[in-house]
C-alpha cells in the first residue's frame, strides 16, 4: 500500500482527529460558505479573482515595480530562481550576519523550500513562534493544516509534550500552556538575530510586503530581529493598495472568518537609523521555484491565483476525512492536490489528484473561485495520457488498454449485452447477504477492499425502458399532469 | 537591475508568451496601476459632523467589543489621564515586577501628563523619543505601552499605527497592555476610506493594522488572549465637545 493510502488509514483510524476536523469543517467550512451568500458586495469575489489573472498576465511589470520601490527604501531584493538559490541567499545574509538564531513567522514557502534544515544544519537554531508551528516543531511533527497546523493533536498531547520538552507540570489547560509558550518564545524572539517570514501579499505599487497574523508572533519576528529576511512565492503580489484592500479581505475572511485579522503588517525596506527598533537590514526573496512553469500553461496557470487561505480545507469531503499528513507535502487539501504535483512532479504525487472527489466544493469556498476540479481532471488526464510539458509517464498502462477494451465493448451493442448476461451469472458466487458484493477476485480486488459494490442490476435501463414503456408512446400527456 | 532579476522576468515573460528579452515598462501599460478617483471618499470623510463621527464610534465600539477591546469615551485629555491611571494602577505587571509606562512621542499622549501623576508610587513613565538610545529597553521592561494611532476604522474595529520618528512599532507590541488613545474625528467608516487616505503614507517603512488583542486558537480551537502580542486593548476615544481640531483626520493623515 503507498503512504497515502497509510496515512489515509491511519488518520480515519483515528477518532481525535477525526472529531477536530469535523469541528473545523463543522464552524470554517460553513461559515465561509455563509459569509459568501450574505456578503454585500457580491461582486468583489469576481472582481479580486480578474484582478489576481490580470496581475499574473503582467507579473514581470509588477516585480519590477515592487523590487524597485523596496531597493529605493534601502531594501534588498534577491530573485532565486530555484529553492537552492533562495536557500543559498538566505545562509549567506546569515552568515553575513554572524546569525545564531532565527525565529520564524508561519510560512509556507520556508517549507516548501526546505529550508529550515539548511540553516540548522550550519549551526544556527531555528525556532518557530507561531504557536501551532512551535508545538508541531516541538513534537517532531509536521502540519497537517495550513491555517491550524497542530489541528491533529489534542491538548492533552499538548499538554503532555510541554511538560517533557519545557520542563513544566503537566497541564491541559489550554490558556496555560499558551502562557508558557509566550514566555518561552518572548526569550527567543527578543534575542534573535534574524526574523524569517513568508509573505502574504505584496503591494507593486507602494512597495511593501505585507503579513497577516493573530498572535503577533511575525510583528515580533519583523520587529526585533536586526535582520528580517522575507521569502515570497512570485505570484503573491498585487499592483495597487486598492486591489491589497479587497484582496487582504477576502484572505482573512476565507480563512478564519475575520473582517481582518488582528494584525496586518506592511514592511518595506529596513527600519530608518533612528528607529529604535524595526530590522536594519530587509531582504525580500522572490522565489520561482517552479512557478513560471505552471504559468507558461493556461490550462494551470488559474492556479497561482491562490491566496493559500486554507478554506478549500475546511470544505473538502477528502481532507475532512484523511487530514493533512496524507498529502505529504508543504501543501495539503485540495490546493495541496493541484499545486504540490505541478511544483513537485505529478508521477511523484500521483495519488494527490486521484483522492479528490471532483465534488466542487473547493471551487464553491475559494474566495477567488478558482476551479480546482477542473485542474484536479487535467492532471488526472495528464497521468492517464502522459505528457512531455509536465514530464509525466503514463501512470497505469494496464488502465489504458482497460478503457479501451471498455470502448471496443460498449460501442457494439450486441457484444455488450451478451457479456452483461455472463457477468451477472458470474458475480452470483460474490454476492453477500447484504445483497452487495465485498470481495473480488486477483486484480479486480483493489475495487472492493476498502468498500463494498453493488452488484449489476438485474435488467439494465434499457430493458426496464423497453418493457415498460415499449406499447405506451403516448405516455407525456398523463406525466405531465402528475407533475403538476 | 542585477543579471538574477534580469533572467528571472525574462523566464515569466518567455512563459506569457512575450519576448524575453525585451523589458516591458510599467510606463506602457497605465492602467495596470490605475485606482479609482477617491475625491468623493475625501470630501466625504473632510466634511463629516460631529453627530455622523458619533455615529462611527458607536459602530466602532460595538465592532470592537466583539474583538475583545475595552473601550472608553472621553471628552478632554484630563479624563483620558484618569483612565489611563487607573489602568495602571490597576493592572499587574507580566514579566517583572516593577511598574513601567511607555509612551509614543505625540501631543495627545504628552496632554495626559503622567509623569506627573505618581509622584509617591513607584511608577515609571518613559517616552519614546527618538534620540533616545535606550527606547528598546524601556519597552521591554514596560507592561504598558501607548499610542496615538492615525486612523480608526470603524467597520472592522482596526487601529492603523504608522511607524513614524518617536513612535516606533514595539510600543504596541512589547508590553503586555495596549492603550490607544485616539480624537474621535480619527475615525473613519471603512477600509475603502482608510487606504483612501493611507496613499500619502505610502512611502513609509512601516506600518501596521490591529483589531484586538493578540490571540490564538491553535490548541484545539480554544481561543487565547495573549499569544504574542498585548492581551489587552483600551482604546480611549477622544470626543471633546468643541469643534476645534475637528478636520485633524485630514491634516494628520492625508
Ligand atoms: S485555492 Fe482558494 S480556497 Fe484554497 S487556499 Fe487557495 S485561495 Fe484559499
Amino acid at each position: 500500500m503507498n503512504d497515502y493510502s497509510k496515512e489515509a488509514q491511519k488518520a480515519l483510524a483515528s477518532p481525535r482527529l477525526q472529531a477536530s476536523l469535523h469541528t473545523l469543517q463543522d464552524r470554517f467550512g460553513k461559515g465561509a460558505m455563509a459569509l459568501w451568500a450574505n456578503m454585500e458586495d457580491q461582486e468583489m469575489r469576481r472582481r479580486v479573482k480578474k484582478s489576481r489573472l490580470k496581475n499574473l498576465e503582467h507579473l514581470d511589470i509588477l516585480l519590477a515595480e515592487l523590487a524597485r520601490n523596496v531597493r529605493a527604501r534601502g531594501g534588498k531584493v534577491y530573485f532565486a530562481e530555484t529553492a537552492q538559490d533562495a536557500i543559498d541567499y538566505t545562509l549567506k545574509v546569515a552568515r553575513d550576519n554572524k546569525v545564531k538564531r532565527v525565529v520564524k513567522g508561519k510560512s509556507m514557502i520556508s517549507m516548501e523550500i526546505g529550508i529550515d534544515p539548511a540553516l540548522e544544519e550550519d549551526g544556527i537554531e531555528v525556532v518557530e513562534t507561531d504557536l501551532g508551528e512551535y508545538i508541531i516543531q516541538l513534537a517532531g511533527d509536521k502540519p497537517s493544516h495550513i491555517i491550524a497546523p497542530c489541528i491533529h493533536m489534542d491538548r492533552k498531547q499538548i499538554g503532555q509534550l510541554f511538560a517533557e520538552k519545557l520542563g513544566m507540570d503537566y497541564t491541559d489547560d489550554p490558556p496555560t500552556l499558551t502562557m508558557a509558550a509566550r514566555k518561552e518564545l518572548r526569550e527567543k524572539l527578543l534575542s534573535a538575530d534574524m526574523g524569517l517570514t513568508g509573505c502574504n501579499l505584496a503591494c507593486a505599487e507602494t512597495g511593501h510586503i505585507s503579513l497577516v497574523s493573530n498572535e503577533g508572533n511575525i510583528r515580533m519576528a519583523t520587529t526585533m530581529p536586526p535582520v528580517h529576511v522575507a521569502l515570497m512565492g512570485m505570484e503573491r503580489i498585487v499592483a495597487t493598495l486598492e486591489e491589497h484592500r479587497e484582496t487582504v479581505q477576502l484572505l482573512t475572511r476565507g480563512a478564519a472568518l475575520q473582517k481582518l485579522s488582528t494584525y496586518v503588517s506592511f514592511t518595506g525596506g529596513p527600519s530608518s537609523a533612528d528607529d529604535p527598533d524595526g530590522p536594519k537590514e530587509f531582504h525580500l526573496v522572490i522565489i520561482d521555484n517552479g512557478r513560471a512553469k505552471i504559468l507558461a500553461d493556461p490550462e494551470f496557470r488559474e492556479v497561482l491565483a491562490c491566496i493559500r487561505c486554507g478554506a478549500c480545507l475546511n470544505i473538502c469531503p477528502v481532507y475532512g476525512r484523511i487530514g493533512g499528513h496524507a498529502y505529504n507535502s508543504s501543501y495539503c487539501g485540495p490546493i495541496g492536490a493541484v499545486i504540490t504535483p505541478l511544483l513537485d512532479g505529478i508521477n511523484k504525487h500521483a495519488d494527490l489528484c486521484k483522492g479528490e472527489t471532483l465534488c466542487g466544493a473547493c471551487k464553491d469556498i475559494c474566495p477567488v473561485q478558482i476551479d480546482l476540479p477542473r485542474m484536479l481532471a487535467a492532471l488526472r488526464q495528464k497521468l492517464a495520457y502522459a505528457s512531455d510539458r509536465w514530464d509525466t509517464r503514463q501512470h497505469n498502462p494496464a488502465e489504458a488498454y482497460g478503457f479501451t477494451i471498455w470502448r471496443l465493448i460498449i460501442t457494439r451493442k450486441p457484444l455488450y449485452r451478451s457479456l452483461l448476461k455472463i457477468g451477472r451469472l458470474f458475480q452470483r458466487v460474490f454476492i453477500k447477504k447484504n445483497n452487495m458484493i465485498s470481495s473480488m477476485a486477483g486484480i479486480a480486488s483493489g475495487w472492493t477492499d476498502g468498500r463494498d459494490l453493488p452488484p449489476i442490476a438485474k435488467k439494465t435501463f434499457t430493458e426496464l425502458w423497453e418493457e415498460k414503456y415499449r406499447n405506451r408512446q403516448a405516455a407525456a400527456a398523463p406525466e405531465t399532469e402528475e407533475n403538476q | 537591475m542585477d543579471h538574477n532579476q534580469a533572467f528571472f522576468l525574462g523566464n515569466i515573460r518567455t512563459a506569457l508568451g512575450e519576448a524575453p528579452h525585451s523589458e516591458r515598462v510599467k510606463s506602457m501599460f497605465p492602467k495596470l496601476f490605475a485606482s479609482p478617483d477617491t475625491t468623493e471618499i475625501r470630501q466625504k470623510i473632510a466634511g463629516r459632523t460631529v453627530a455622523e463621527q458619533d455615529e462611527l464610534v458607536e459602530i466602532f465600539l460595538k465592532n470592537g467589543n466583539s474583538l475583545n477591546i475595552c473601550s472608553h469615551i472621553v471628552a478632554s485629555s484630563d479624563a483620558a489621564a484618569a483612565v489611563v491611571v487607573e489602568l495602571i494602577r490597576s493592572k499587574e505587571p507580566e514579566f517583572n515586577h516593577t511598574k513601567h509606562v511607555i509612551g509614543h512621542d505625540h501631543p495627545d499622549i504628552a496632554a495626559l501628563q503622567l509623569w506627573k501623576r505618581f509622584n509617591r508610587e513607584a511608577v515609571t513613565v518613559h517616552t519614546a523619543f527618538n534620540s533616545d538610545r535606550q527606547v528598546q529597553e524601556k519597552t521591554i521592561a514596560s507592561f504598558i505601552g501607548i499610542t496615538a494611532p492615525t486612523i480608526g476604522v470603524a467597520d472592522s474595529a482596526t487601529l492603523i499605527q504608522l511607524t513614524e520618528p518617536g513612535r516606533p512599532r514595539s510600543t504596541s507590541l512589547l508590553p503586555s497592555i495596549h492603550i490607544a488613545i485616539m480624537r474621535r474625528e480619527h475615525i473613519v467608516a471603512d477600509l475603502q476610506e482608510a487606504y483612501t487616505l493611507l496613499r500619502g503614507r505610502a512611502h513609509l517603512d512601516s506600518l501596521v493594522f490591529i483589531s484586538g488583542p493578540s490571540k490564538t486558537a491553535d490548541i484545539e480551537a480554544h481561543m487565547v488572549h495573549g499569544a504574542h502580542g498585548p492581551r489587552e486593548v483600551h482604546l480611549i476615544i477622544l470626543a471633546e465637545p468643541s469643534a476645534a481640531g475637528s478636520d485633524a483626520a485630514t491634516t494628520e493623515a492625508a
